[in-house]
């Protein structure tokens, strides 16, 4: 009988240089702090010995082009590269550097996605999707020189309307629960993004956060209160630029009902940063 | 709005190099053939990033095409 083995959620921009550029020596130091302590929850992780590794992460528009966007997605195949981009600026420089290619774990990742079908769950799949910074920066922070498990990268659509909504993440990260506790495997979950940022995915609004929103969002995951944050709206997800969270539900539910411990939280105005790890052991 | 072709103009120039430098050297050529209102051609030609996010332009996108700031 298959576990987790393992859980935590993370902000995935783990990368000095951005908040250097773009909101100065507290934000590069903030970073910084968190990198740390991410590398610290690695070797948590590592020393958990995971047979996979599900990653529950984003799409910023490199993947998905406008021509199809998947609502949840299994990455399936054998093995899944690093997405390239040619004179990358920003935030995907952060995958300059690190490993070409990664292994899939095809049976955990084919069991997610054809027991979910028969769920009721209509996950697209991707053969050749590659992966951005949601997904390698904070798996390259976590690992180190460390070799990565095979991955299952788990994409949710968090920034083109209409996404899924809190509560149908929250399922989905129920099904995971229950294809790992049919399986054999051990399994390390974790999601990445957040917390609030690009309110409103505005140009106006880059710069502002809402740690109101964010205390209150970690407070319930401390707590346990899974129910409220599978009840938030799209609009509140929307209006706080909390979009990333969907990634945090699914990693609730899979997790549910463990508490939550916070590892970190940082308040830097562009963007408020957090990890957390839930007792899952 | 054809929120729809404004975003994959912006997917372009963020992922084909060729259409990025064409754009940046002759917009009007480049945009020929898009399904774009006047008001959302004009704010390409003129880089308006503001403009276009307003006109439903994604705003990861925009913030990451090479060697277009905003």
């Amino acid at each position: 009988m298959g576990r987790i083995v393992y859980a935590a959620a993370m902000s995935h921009v783990l990368y000095p240089d951005y908040y250097g550029e773009n909101v100065g020596p507290h934000g590069r130091k903030m970073v910084e702090e968190l990198i740390e302590v991410v590398r610290d929850m690695g070797r948590t992780l590592a020393a958990a010995a995971p047979d996979a590794l599900v990653v529950v992460a984003d799409d910023h528009l490199n993947v998905f082009s406008f021509d199809a966007v998947p609502a949840l997605c299994v990455r399936v195949g054998r093995s899944v590269s690093r997405m390239v981009q040619d004179d990358a600026i920003e935030f995907d420089r952060a995958l300059d550097g690190l490993p070409e290619r990664y292994p899939v774990h095809e049976g955990l990742a084919n069991a997610i996605l054809e027991q979910g079908l028969q769920a009721g769950f209509d996950f697209a799949a991707s053969w050749s999707a590659p992966l951005d910074h949601a997904f390698l920066s904070p798996v390259s922070t976590l690992y180190g020189d460390r070799p990565v498990p095979p991955l299952v990268p788990f994409w949710v659509n968090c920034f083109v309307a209409p996404q899924p909504t809190a509560q149908r993440c929250f399922a989905a990260g129920r099904h995971i629960a229950r294809v790992v506790a049919d399986g054999p495997w051990k399994v390390a979950v974790i999601a990445t993004g957040g917390l609030s940022h690009f309110p409103e995915l505005s140009l106006a609004r880059v710069g502002q956060s809402d740690p109101v929103f964010d205390r209150r969002a970690v407070t319930l995951m401390e707590a346990g209160d899974h129910a409220a944050l599978a009840a938030l709206t799209a609009k509140e997800l929307h209006d706080t630029g909390s979009h990333e969270l969907l990634n945090w539900l699914v990693l609730l539910g899979a997790v549910s009902p463990a508490r939550a411990r916070v590892r970190f939280f940082g308040e830097m105005g562009r963007i408020d940063l957090a990890a957390l790890e839930w007792d899952v052991a | 709005m054809s929120r729809y072709d404004t975003n994959v103009i912006l997917y372009r120039l963020k992922k084909d190099p060729a259409f990025r430098d064409r754009f940046r050297s002759d917009p009007s050529t480049a945009l020929a053939g898009t399904d774009l209102t006047e008001e959302e051609r004009q704010a390409f030609m003129r880089w308006d990033v503001p403009r276009l996010n307003e006109l439903g332009g994604m705003l990861h996108l925009l913030l990451s095409i090479p060697g277009l700031g905003h």
